[in-house]
């Protein structure tokens, strides 16, 4: 090691000049500034513009990937929304349907209420009626058999017979 | 890698801040950072043009990927500092070239060949950002870009309006006017001696850890090597960003300056 530093020191020492004593040599300078420019320009005209250009056509496929996507993504949120709209749209519909069914049968069963009730009271009209014939009738049956007993009891008790004539005509002023 | 780091570790220490000048071709000497500079521009070359084909056909490995992953980070970063897309397009290739040349270079500096495999007692590699050079270069590069989009912002004139105003009208923008030049030239040093200092440290380090340990550098230096590499990719991140932010700081106006003068400050400070 004391021999490196020695060396070293020994470099500086001899050569006075700082660029000379640092090792700078203005024809390396030169010779590797162009070296370098070469490298640069060879670089610059067959490299970099290749990367560059599949940098950009990456870029210009992400962006457009991204434009799609976000084209998708719009669409897709309109279609959510048409298919909501259409829902809202199917559910009024269905209500309505609903309802107008619902108003419909309240009307038929009503109808149908009011059909049964006037045919009820027809027919109970109708057997009233009857009825009150049959009443009517029976009455009139009771009417004239309650006058041939009435007279048959009287033929008993007073043991002859006026006539029928007379009999009914008795019979009917005592009914009466 | 054990076997090589025990003979890295038997060997005496040859710590240099220069790098070893190898043989010349012509008047230029050829250093050892240059040759393992060279694997490391082949390396990033290799790496982003296979990004690239990569990215035209669709089919990647794990290099490429992860490759692709980090420019992209970057290219995000640019684009959220400088705050304008085209802009950080023009800019980008610059900083994202001197984060891999300065991440690759600083991860091949520390594999273990590098330093024990000597030609005549010289090291045949060292790391490329180890040297003063590259580094000075690095920052040079990205200093002038600094004014040039700076004097494209304002014009060449405004520009210079931003160092030297009139004294007598305006004392106080004059003096921050010399204080701006001189923050001009200390981020141009800041850059390359931060760049160079760490590498240079880093090296430093796991030789003299290597040295001590001797036959237990197998084991010493590993923990040290990963610390290096997490170093690496710190210091590639920072000069990265730094490159960045001075283009952004220059080509804002003068009200501006200010607050982005501390946001500047916080980065460097983090780093």
């Amino acid at each position: 090691m004391p021999t490196a530093l020695t060396y070293v020191a020994n470099t500086s020492a001899e050569n006075s000049g700082l660029f000379e004593s640092l090792g700078i040599d203005w024809k390396l300078l030169v010779l590797q500034s162009i070296a370098f420019l070469l490298l640069l320009w060879l670089l610059s005209k067959f490299v970099y513009p290749v990367l560059n250009k599949m940098i950009d056509t990456r870029e210009a496929e992400l962006e457009a990937g991204q434009k799609a996507a976000k084209e998708a993504q719009d669409e897709a949120a309109r279609a959510e929304e048409k298919i909501k709209s259409l829902m809202r749209d199917a559910q009024k519909e269905a209500s309505d349907i609903v309802m107008t069914a619902k108003t419909e049968a309240t009307n038929m069963i009503a109808a149908s209420e009011e059909k049964a009730k006037s045919s009820a009271e027809r027919i109970v009209a109708e057997a009233q009626e009857s009825i009150a014939k049959d009443v009517l009738a029976a009455k009139k049956a009771l009417h004239n058999e309650t006058i041939d007993l009435v007279a048959l009891a009287t033929e008993k008790v007073v043991g002859k017979t006026i006539n029928a004539k007379v009999d009914k005509t008795l019979i009917k002023e005592a009914l009466n | 890698m054990n076997q090589s780091l025990t003979q890295f570790a038997a060997a005496s220490p040859h710590i240099n801040i220069k790098a070893d000048v190898l043989f010349h071709l012509g008047t230029i000497p050829v250093t050892n950072s240059m040759l393992l500079g060279l694997i490391g521009y082949a390396l990033v070359i290799w790496a982003l043009f296979s990004t690239a084909r990569a990215a035209k056909t669709g089919r990647g490995n794990v290099v490429t990927k992860l490759v692709m992953m980090i420019y992209e980070m970057l290219l995000g970063t640019v684009e959220q500092v400088l705050g304008d897309k085209t802009l950080a397009r023009r800019i980008a290739p610059l900083s994202i070239s001197l984060f891999f040349i300065i991440i690759v270079n600083y991860w091949l500096g520390i594999l273990p060949f590098v330093g024990p495999v000597t030609v005549g007692g010289v090291p045949l590699f060292r790391g490329l950002v180890a040297d003063m050079n590259v580094t000075f270069a690095m920052a040079i590069i990205s200093m002038v870009v600094v004014q040039i989009y700076a004097i494209k912002t304002h014009g060449f004139f405004g520009n210079l309006g931003r160092y030297f105003r009139n004294p007598i009208t305006d004392p106080a923008g004059a003096f921050e006017g010399i204080l701006e030049l001189i923050a001009e030239i200390s981020r141009l040093l800041a850059l390359s001696l931060r760049l160079f200092g760490n590498v240079f440290a880093g090296e430093v380090l796991i030789i003299m850890v290597g040295f001590m340990t001797q036959y237990l550098a197998g084991i010493a230096l590993l923990p040290f090597m990963i610390f290096e590499l997490f170093i690496g990719s710190i210091q590639a991140y920072v000069f990265f960003m730094l490159t960045t932010v001075f283009i952004g700081l220059g080509m804002v106006s003068h009200g501006e300056h200010s607050d982005d003068t501390h946001a500047d400050k916080q980065v460097v400070s983090t780093a």
